[in-house]
């Protein structure tokens, strides 16, 4: 009886112990990056600060993270991303004598899954960057944990407005935002199209609903009436009830913020539902393959966002020619994002380059937090998809979207 | 010492007995409003618009029903709930949609169109294809299902046969995934059942669609339901599957294969979700490893709210389910991402004051 109740006196000040253990550093986490100067900035200690250095030893490799949806209804952008980001590893080469290596893992494009990621990879004491994770869902859960671990981070896709409103210090974009996407939807609609009636669905997720209030908002400022603002539920197969009761008001569009799987959904019944001669207008997250085989006939005529065309270099040809050649495929063809996740690989490789250096045991160091100031430090980076140069909230990019619709099954860039 | 423990007890029930009727006064009374402003003070949809909602409830209702018969059955015999039955009407789904596949693919060229496909060519052929091949994968489904997950537990508590059946839906999940990849997939239907087209019905000056996939849907699984009342009422094997319901030991005692009974039980619900599975994929279209999940969770739901155990019971429950899922969150005027919310809540109301289901949990004697 005694033993019992001392085991258990044990267990609860453990238990205490652990409860109060990570609570302590997340307090002090934002400072380092300020304070911490870069390798090369001789005297003090590069590895001081709380997030230390990451040490890689002599025949490891350095672990760039991607978390990206590779199963389920979504798996083509992780598909896309992994195999964006493979070339780029492949295509960097070393570090002094020290390889990088990609670790893709699959997130399902989720919270739950954002976060199981996060815990996994920081878990591994080689890992030092995070070319992802690909949606703004997966990406606010996961946020918290790359922080106190001290990983920098480039998505190459994770649009939501807020991830950079939140003061992080590790994360950064190359993608444009959401804000910018929905106001040049709004516009396009407004002013090139000349409609005055839309109805906005969106699928309740952080990306989704952000986008289509954003273009509510935008579009009745512009004057522009919206005669429906709803959510529809993730995965269904029959959206026919709420289109049914769009129907009435008659209007000349439907924005849809969202992802293809539900995208073609609403574009397939559409046309069943008396919202035949309205256009479907959709968004970064409805381009691309999957929605052209998923609406068929249904997706003519639709209109989507997608990044701009990249400006024609040497590095876009010799990378749209090796991803053909290896995954039998051009780049984005099953995603938006293939030229972002290079170039977000490509960005963090080049950080860790810069203030990485080899110990007097022949190990490679590389100070977290100088890794992450230099991501953020990021200026005129000339890419394959553009050239990125990151403010000081992290944002890479500040250009609009450009508007593509489908002819014959192909998509075709509006002006 | 007794009538002290007894005292609480009773204070108890009256408690209850007070707090019930007001919770269902309040839920009565905000439904009320709701109605009274959509309907009266809004008035925004003509009629067109609720039949088109009507035919969308009744479409989906009658899948629910199909699937939630299967439930019902296996509820009935062996007292456990099967989760892995969305798994068996997701590859019944598979089943469908490679059939259609390979009709697409095979040519029968004839004189005035050289191009013709087997599918277009005898789209009544194929889709009769579809189903039998469809009900024959989930019913050989459904039989291994229970020789392997379930009959080494008969005799186990409960719980444990519920375990296994969450662990055999996580199994068939994952072969489908590594089977056909995790790539969402299309039902390539028949042109001339092409998704979407339908009868016009003119209501209100506005042309309501009547699609054909979803009339095909309703009138078969009205004829599949038909089929299973007859057969479990005026057959020997329904005979004996009554009989096995109601008592096992006692039918084994009269001659009755008990085995045999509860095998031929799962090869039957097996047969019916690989029809609702190939209605399915006919009028929605959408293939992907965890597809089967949601109906398979509505329908059990609607088990539930009929009467799990209850064959009538699920017919009623799934229709039921479905027209509020479709109409339910128009008439009441709320969000459409609270539709399983309305759904789920109706659930937990008939829990508290029909904790049996609309028509009563039975499958022995009059159960059917």
């Amino acid at each position: 009886m005694k033993k019992k109740v001392l085991f258990s006196l044990v267990v609860l000040f453990a238990l205490v112990l652990a409860s109060c253990a990570p609570a302590a550093a997340p307090a002090e986490e934002a400072a380092p990056a300020e304070e911490a100067a870069p390798a090369e900035a001789a005297g003090d200690d590069p590895c001081a600060g709380d997030w230390g250095c990451a040490v890689i030893p002599a025949g490891e490799t350095i672990k760039i993270g991607m978390s990206s949806p590779m199963t389920g209804p979504y798996a083509d952008f992780g598909v896309d991303a992994e195999n964006s980001g493979l070339l780029a590893v492949a295509d960097f080469g070393d570090v002094e004598g020290f390889s990088f290596e990609l670790i893709a893992e699959d997130d399902e494009g989720g919270a739950e899954g954002g976060a199981a990621v996060a815990n996994k990879l920081v878990a591994d004491p080689t890992f030092v960057a995070m070319a992802g994770p690909l949606f703004s869902g997966a990406t606010a859960a996961a946020l918290p944990i790359y922080e106190a671990a001290g990983i920098a981070m480039v998505s190459p896709s994770a649009t939501a407005a807020f991830l950079t409103e939140q003061g992080s210090a590790v994360f950064n974009r190359v993608p444009f935002t959401d804000p910018i996407q929905g106001a040049g939807a709004a516009e396009y609609l407004f002013n090139e199209l000349g409609f005055t009636k839309i109805a906005v669905l969106h699928d309740g997720e952080d990306y989704g609903k952000g986008l289509a209030t954003t273009v509510k908002d935008e579009f009745e400022a512009l004057g522009g009436t919206v005669t429906t603002f709803e959510g529809v539920t993730v995965g269904e197969a029959d959206y026919t009830p709420i289109l049914t009761t769009i129907a009435p008001d008659a209007p000349e569009a439907l924005y849809f913020g969202g992802y293809s799987a539900e995208g073609a959904v609403l574009a397939n019944q559409m046309k069943a539902t008396g919202l035949e001669n309205a256009i479907f207008f959709g968004c970064d997250g409805t381009w691309g393959a999957d929605f052209l085989q998923n609406a068929g006939a249904n997706a003519e005529g639709s209109i989507h966002a997608n990044t701009r065309k990249p400006p024609a270099s040497d590095a876009l040809d010799s990378f749209s020619a090796a991803y053909t050649e290896a995954y039998g495929v051009g780049p984005v063809v099953l995603s938006p994002f293939s030229y972002n996740s290079y170039d977000a690989s490509n960005m963090l490789m080049q950080a860790v380059a810069a203030v990485a250096f080899v110990g007097d045991d022949g190990s490679l160091y590389i100070p977290r937090a100088a890794l992450v100031e230099t991501v953020r430090n990021t200026t005129n980076y000339v890419g394959i998809g553009g050239t990125y140069s990151c403010n000081e909230i992290g944002e890479c990019n500040s250009e609009g979207p450009a508007f593509e619709t489908v002819v014959n099954g192909e998509w075709v860039v509006l002006q | 010492m007794t009538a002290k423990v007894k005292s609480p007890q009773v204070k108890q029930r009256d408690l209850g007995k007070i707090i019930r009727p007001i919770f269902g006064a309040l839920v009565a009374a905000y439904i009320l409003w709701r109605l009274y402003n959509v309907f009266i003070v809004e008035a925004k949809y003509g009629p067109q618009v609720w039949v088109s909602l009507l035919i969308s409830g009744l479409i989906i209702g009658a899948v629910y029903s199909l699937i939630a018969i299967g439930y019902t059955l296996v509820y009935g015999i062996l007292l456990m709930i099967n989760f892995a039955h969305g798994e068996v009407v997701m590859l019944g789904i598979y089943a469908g949609y490679f059939v259609f596949e390979a009709a697409k693919a095979i040519q029968v060229p004839s004189s005035l169109n050289p191009e013709l496909v087997f599918a277009d060519a005898y789209p009544a052929l194929s889709i009769f294809i579809a189903f039998i091949i469809g009900m024959g994968v989930s019913a050989t489904v459904g039989f291994f299902l229970e020789k392997i997950a379930y009959r080494p537990l008969r005799k186990a508590p409960r719980l444990i046969p519920l375990i296994s059946a969450i662990g055999a839906s996580l199994v068939l999940q994952n072969v489908a995934l590594l089977l056909f990849s995790p790539q969402l997939r299309n039902y390539n239907n028949p042109t001339v059942m092409a998704r979407g087209n339908g009868w016009k019905m003119i209501i209100n000056e506005t042309p309501v669609n009547v699609p054909y996939t979803g009339v095909f849907t309703l009138i078969l699984s009205v004829v599949l339901m038909l089929a299973l009342l007859y057969l479990v009422r005026n057959t020997r094997l329904g005979k004996a599957m009554r009989a096995v319901a109601l008592d096992k030991d006692t039918a084994a005692l009269m001659g009755i294969n008990v085995n045999h009974t509860i095998s031929s039980t799962f090869l039957i619900s097996g047969a019916l979700a690989g029809a609702a599975g190939v209605m399915w994929g006919l009028h929605n279209g959408q293939v992907f490893n965890t597809v089967g999940f949601i109906p398979g969770i509505k329908a059990f739901t609607a088990a539930v709210l009929g009467g799990i155990g209850n064959i009538p019971g699920a017919m009623l429950g799934g229709m039921f389910l479905g027209l509020v899922e479709s109409v339910g969150p128009t008439a009441l005027g709320i969000s459409f991402q609270l539709k399983d919310v309305i759904a789920f809540a109706i659930l937990i109301a008939i829990l508290i004051f029909k904790p049996s289901g609309i028509l009563g949990e039975v499958l022995a004697e009059e159960k059917v």
